[in-house]
């Protein structure tokens, strides 16, 4: 213990270690909203979207001009959440229907190279719309400071996110194993092609997928837009992040993604504490061994 | 609408193309050698860009569109065979040829270590996979200051001087581009290729009749990681210098765009999305320097849209239709 | 001149009046005259817009002043802007685009610093003389530098040394700091803690945080500073990171416990978004245009910046657009002192050094390393009447003042040499 204590000199401070739990957690509620849409995208359509990050991104600029509309307001933050995380899951299914649906026949590869053009082309529009600034949007008051736990001061907004997080998880996991749809869904993922042959309209499933994924895209990035700056370029972090999240948990599965944010999350937050020096490599390291050890993903299946 | 769908059911346009490739071949090479002499300093050097960008777009589709393995982390081994050569040059004073020779080792070396584990993978579970070790990679790059350099990158990597004037650089792109090429036409029209698409059309049907999967796949992989490290070591020397970005996640995306563009069920596939890629890429960027992502991202959704196929894809059809 | 508005633009209303006297035939003369063209290389999609757009205004504006005044040698002056897509392979790429197909006559431009250390090399080798502008690596003219490179601002160097100077006024001994895990960031705290020992012995630093760059959540670096038990910190982060790093800190009460210095955060493409979250009290460095001090010291600073913003349609003027600006003029200079935009003779010029007097203040560029030395300015973060966070108690330090020696340079040479 003395040993570990030298090493380490904050594990013996448990207020220390518990907001270090805390913070991670809400780190892996963000992870798990962005990165259970993409999850579930690639499970019922097989798309590895690409523009998703340029979904949350979007959302997070539509918040940060929602926002200063009424500003103060203290209801208005949450009507703004809803609009800009909205109007993202409708231009998600504007492009599906419009660009992706035309491809699904093809080479499925193909989706990715024009999902890899959605990122130049929406990156550039967001420029062109919103300018080079960095934005920011203000907490709403009620959550702008900080509770005390056990003397460490903790962030109120954070609190929500833990709430938030798991709420909407909740929500999903009832929509998916407790409605028709939800079995649908789950059934495109294992066969789509007998769930086509069995009368379902397939085609118009996918659009819905991809309209809820890209909700969940967008949420992450109103939610996340008060305590990060809203800037160009946040897409292509959050893309990294997220993939790394669904390959671990396992792709599709929508359980999986929850444990590996909450899992990606305290290793962010502790990785840093005991491994200071090589953080940055800790994700792709973790990534590398559950794929060597479980190639499949925490909770994913094996492929035929 | 009846054509597109009648496109759509074609066998896959692999015997025509190649033939013509054959054909052409010598005209083409003939072509490549007198052509620099017509053209501005800037068109030779991209010249020798599109030679190396087809080098590393055939060796990823050697993966690919042969093996039917989707690596998303091919600039890894592009990068290792830049910084395999350029770290020969740098730390052990190594003249440019034998750093340059020695490159593809590297790559195919790291090649062999991560695609031992990456090959009993399959479908998008190999892609993440080798994304997470060209992560790693571009990460102990970028971290490792005392030996790469760090982002700081290596700087005055140039070619030997017989080499260096950009023609002299363009036609030694050019005559090892094409015996890369050649190797790997005769790796896939080799028992080993044939193997390799077997094993890509059904591996359970290929492993009955006793091909074994994983080894071939492996060697496959190694193949392609050397070639890429070729073309990577061929980059270091053209640019002078090398940054960690080489090996980063946005690099991996460009021989599969190149690729897909090109068409990847013919050879030539790469050669002509190399082409097409770089011309594309390069008006449109000097032409648009704040919107050129606008402009390159909607002529990739267009092309997918229309030929979705890629470039080969075209040819083949209008072949097709000759024919008729 | 810059700083010769007033004459410049009666020289210019007399031109125009020339020209409208002549008539059309001298107009034409005029424009047949081969400009030289200058091929700027910098990041002008994605990310790093916020900076390069506002060093592109400068730019254009002081090309709009130089060639309204005749231009330089008698021919115009042009920039040909690309693309560098913020990667440095793609910046030679462009290099080669813009020297052997626009045939350009001198080569600037970077915002990152691998993108300058990439044009560097090639400009070495190619013998083709490059400005590097908006990067800031004192690798560039120092450890990697030669004679076919200058750079037009300034670098780490001076403007940390700057932030240490007034760090070393202030009692704390206990410190702490959070930086990019890259060449930039490290190059900024060992270059800030090297000089606040030098002026201060007795300091000690009680905790390093490297985040990666551009990482979104900083929590676990927060609660770190807040145990390290420092009295103050320093933060070489910057940008969009800085601002999320700011807005995270906030509710820990960071700023209240540790006193905050940072490289960056006085910038106004911070101190804006920022708004009502603003560290109030940090000591950092900036561009205080509006600071009173520093109008009475610069007297024709007010009026630049009004035409400043008559040029960029009401946007206030950033550090990136002096920088732009300085860029043009410098260039221009040095052609202008050579004769020629032979490369050699303009080498020459830079060996030789010279200062040049801009509205916020003396630049040296430095024979020896052909590096700028501008003024250097520091300030505190505090509100101003409307509620906006500006930068206050601004102070100048000259670069020449703080800068390492043409000795050091040497030496750092000579060790990167031997490496």
């Amino acid at each position: 213990m003395a040993f570990l204590q030298q090493l380490f000199p904050w594990i013996t401070n448990g207020p220390l270690i518990l907001v270090q739990v805390m913070s991670g957690l809400s780190v892996g509620m963000f992870l798990f909203l962005v990165s259970a849409g993409m999850s579930l995208i690639f499970g019922v359509t097989r798309i590895v979207n690409l523009a998703h990050g340029a979904f949350y991104m979007v959302a997070a600029y539509l918040m940060s001009s929602l926002v200063s509309l009424f500003p103060g307001h203290p209801l208005w933050f949450w009507v703004a959440l809803l609009v800009s995380s909205l109007a993202v899951a409708a231009l998600g299914g504007l492009i599906e229907v419009t660009l992706l649906r035309r491809i699904y026949r093809r080479e499925h590869l193909l989706q990715l190279v024009l999902t890899f053009g959605l990122i130049l082309i929406i990156g550039t529009l967001v420029l062109m719309v919103w300018g080079p600034e960095n934005r920011t949007v203000p907490r709403p008051t009620a959550l702008a400071g900080s509770l005390d736990i056990f003397g460490q001061p903790f962030p109120t907004y954070y609190l929500l996110v833990l709430i938030l997080g798991p709420l909407i998880a909740l929500a999903l996991g009832l929509v998916f194993y407790r409605t028709r749809w939800g079995m649908l869904v789950r059934a495109a993922t294992v066969d789509r092609d007998m769930l086509g042959a069995l009368g379902v309209d397939v085609s118009r499933l996918f659009t819905q997928v991809f309209i809820l994924g890209s909700w969940l895209a967008g949420l992450g990035g109103a939610l996340a837009a008060p305590v990060v700056a809203v800037a160009l370029g946040m897409d292509a972090e959050v893309l990294i992040n997220a993939f790394v999240v669904v390959v671990i948990g396992g792709l599709g599965s929508f359980a999986g993604s929850l444990i590996s944010a909450l899992l990606v999350g305290q290793l962010q937050s502790f990785g840093i504490l005991i491994f200071p020096a090589i953080s940055i490599v800790l994700l792709f390291a973790l990534m590398a061994v559950v794929l060597i050890v479980r190639p499949w993903g925490l909770l994913g299946r094996p492929e035929e | 609408m009846q054509w597109r769908e009648m496109v759509g059911r074609l066998p896959l346009p692999l015997p025509l193309v190649e033939v013509r490739l054959q054909l052409w071949a010598v005209l083409l090479g003939a072509f490549l050698v007198v052509i620099p002499h017509f053209l501005s300093t800037f068109y030779v050097f991209l010249l020798t860009e599109m030679a190396i960008v087809a080098l590393f777009a055939a060796a990823f589709n050697l993966l690919m569109g042969y093996g039917g393995m989707v690596s998303f982390g091919h600039a890894a081994y592009f990068a290792l065979g830049a910084y395999g050569a350029a770290l020969l040059v740098k730390k052990a004073g190594f003249p440019m040829l034998p750093a340059l020779a020695a490159g593809p080792f590297v790559a195919a070396a790291g090649a062999l270590l991560f695609g031992f584990f990456i090959v009993r993978l399959t479908a998008v579970y190999f892609a993440m996979l080798s994304l997470a070790f060209a992560q790693i990679v571009f990460t102990v790059i970028f971290k490792w200051y005392s030996f790469t350099g760090g982002d700081n990158g290596l700087l005055g990597i140039w070619p030997a001087a017989f080499l260096k004037s950009p023609i002299a650089y363009y036609y030694f792109v050019l005559a090892v581009t094409a015996l890369g090429l050649a190797a790997l036409y005769a790796i896939v029209s080799s028992p080993f290729g044939y193997a390799l698409k077997a094993i890509r059309e059904n591996p359970r049907r290929a492993r009955y009749i006793g091909v074994h999967v994983k080894r071939h796949q492996l060697w496959a992989f190694v193949l392609s990681g050397f070639f890429s490290g070729l073309a990577g070591a061929l980059f270091a020397f053209f640019n002078g210098s090398v940054f960690p970005d080489l090996a980063f996640f946005n690099k991996s995306f460009e021989p599969l765009v190149v690729v897909l563009l090109g068409g990847m069920h013919a050879f030539s596939g790469p050669l002509l999305g190399a082409v097409g890629f770089k011309l594309l890429e390069t008006f449109v960027s000097s032409r648009w320097p704040v919107y050129w992502p606008l402009v390159m991202g909607a002529i990739l959704v267009a092309v997918i849209l229309v030929a979705p196929q890629g470039f080969a894809g075209l040819l083949a059809r209008l072949a097709w239709w000759r024919k008729r | 001149m810059p700083s010769k508005h007033g004459t410049l633009w009666r020289v210019v209303g007399v031109a125009v009046l020339v020209a409208f006297v002549l008539g059309s035939a001298g107009v034409a003369l005029a424009a047949r005259k081969t400009p030289i063209r200058i091929g700027e290389i910098n990041s002008y999609s994605g990310l790093a817009t916020v900076y390069t757009f506002p060093y592109r205004e400068g730019i254009e504006m002081a090309l709009k002043e130089i060639n309204d005044a005749g231009g330089v040698l008698g021919r115009p002056l042009e920039f040909v802007f690309r693309d560098d897509k913020l990667r440095p392979d793609e910046a030679v790429k462009a290099a080669r685009e813009l020297v052997f197909q626009e045939r350009v006559d001198f080569l600037a431009g970077c915002i990152s610093s691998s993108v300058g250390l990439a044009l560097s090399a090639w400009a070495r080798e190619s013998r083709f003389l490059y400005f590097a502008t908006h990067c800031q690596s004192s690798r560039l003219t120092w450890d990697d530098g030669h004679p076919y490179i200058a750079h037009t601002t300034n670098n780490t160097n001076q403007y940390v040394r700057a932030l240490a100077k007034r760090a070393a006024t202030y009692p704390y001994t206990k410190w702490a700091h959070i930086s990019p895990d890259y060449e930039y960031g490290h190059n900024l705290w060992e270059e800030f803690w090297d000089y606040l020992k030098q002026l201060k012995p007795e300091v000690q630093v009680l905790k390093e945080n490297w985040p990666k760059l551009g990482e979104s959540d900083h929590s676990s670096y927060i609660t770190a500073l807040l145990q390290s038990g420092a009295e103050a910190f320093f933060s070489g982060l910057w940008g969009s990171q800085e601002i999320a790093f700011v807005k995270q800190a906030k509710p820990f009460g960071l700023f209240d416990k540790l006193h905050f210095f940072s490289a960056s955060v006085g910038n106004p493409d911070e101190l804006d978004p920022l708004g009502k979250d603003a560290p109030i009290g940090a000591v950092t460095t900036g561009f205080a245009w509006y600071d009173a001090g520093l109008q009475t010291l610069h007297p024709e600073l007010l009026d630049w910046v009004k035409r400043y913003m008559a040029w960029s349609k009401g946007k206030e003027p950033k550090l990136g657009a002096t920088w732009g600006y300085a860029t043009a003029y410098i260039i221009a200079e040095a052609i202008k002192r050579a004769g020629s935009t032979d490369h050699a003779k303009v080498i020459g010029v830079l060996d030789e050094g010279f200062t040049m007097e801009f509205p916020w203040g003396t630049v040296i560029m430095r024979g020896c390393d052909h590096q700028a030395l501008p003024p250097q300015w520091t300030g505190i973060v505090r509100v101003n009447p409307e509620g906006r966070p500006v930068l206050a108690e601004v102070e100048e330090t000259h670069g020449k003042d703080i800068v390492r020696s043409c000795e050091e340079v040497k030496r750092l040479r000579l060790a990167a040499q031997k490496k």
